[in-house]
């Protein structure tokens, strides 16, 4: 699961953005691209000393002046099982209809290893040596 | 580090996926947490993250759960020793102790790179070209 992908699973989730300058926004994703650029609504942003409120009512935030979004620790868990339940729909789908083998296949497992699938990578590399 | 792996961000970082890392930002914050995944850019996944600050021979943690860390803001990467990890002399007290003490670090350093910057500039006439103002 790569840090974007996660944040695209965190949509219409509560979350903290913190920019580079120290300044927060506490809101709902609403969407997000692979820039990292967000939109949040229901906003309460505070200055970077935290003693000045604003509440807006949504707001978009530029990628690249991100330092770091805070999501719910549920997350992790809830995006790992429905790449299980995905998998399982691939393999069963996979198993029946004679359409789509190969192409469809191959992806969903790399994208189910989470690291595993580098690993695998390399040690098929050491045995060619 | 195996030799087969080109010096890349994926290439250096998939040993330390589901290890207990050190994350020091630029803004001077260090993190420890659990990688969890990454990306070309260092964009950083880390679970059960705690924030540690530290004063003389003191410690202190705040618990802040589920990160996501742009990679730019990222310095430092480094695995924790777990076998090592609680030998350290230092002393954990609780946070809201220690946080004031670290606040008016913060600050002193601060004054100081002020005092530094307006030496160097408004004085010497160095120029200010591409600082960000951090160090880094």
């Amino acid at each position: 699961m790569l840090p974007l992908s996660l944040l695209n699973a965190a949509q219409n989730k509560p979350m903290l953005v913190e920019l580079k300058n120290g300044e927060t926004c506490n809101g709902h994703l609403i969407n997000c691209d692979n820039f990292m650029n967000i939109t949040l609504r229901d906003v309460y942003q505070t200055n970077s000393d935290g003693d000045r409120f604003w509440k807006l009512k949504e707001c978009y935030i530029r990628g690249s002046t991100i330092k770091y979004l805070r999501i719910p620790d549920t997350l992790l868990d809830a995006v790992k099982e429905e790449q299980v339940r995905a998998r399982e729909v691939g393999r069963s789908t996979r198993g029946t209809g004679p359409g789509n083998r190969g192409g469809r296949g191959a992806p969903m497992r790399g994208r189910g290893g989470r690291g595993g699938p580098m690993r695998g990578g390399r040690g098929r590399g050491r045995g060619v040596q | 580090m195996d030799s087969l792996i080109p010096f890349t961000t994926s290439g250096s970082l998939v040993d330390c996926v589901d290890r207990k890392m050190l994350v020091i930002l630029r803004d001077g914050r260090k993190l420890h947490g659990v990688l969890r995944s990454y990306d070309q850019f260092a964009n950083l996944v880390l679970e059960d993250t705690v924030e540690r600050i530290y004063h003389e021979n003191l410690f202190a943690e705040s618990w802040h759960g589920l990160f996501l860390i742009r990679g730019e803001n990222v310095v430092l990467l480094g695995e924790i020793d777990l076998d090592r990890e609680d030998d350290i002399p230092l002393r954990q007290v609780e946070y809201h102790e220690l946080e004031p003490f670290h606040k008016s670090a913060i600050e002193l350093k601060k004054q100081n790179d002020d005092a530094k910057s307006h030496i160097l500039y408004k004085q010497k006439g160095f120029c200010k070209e591409g600082g960000e103002g951090d160090g880094y």
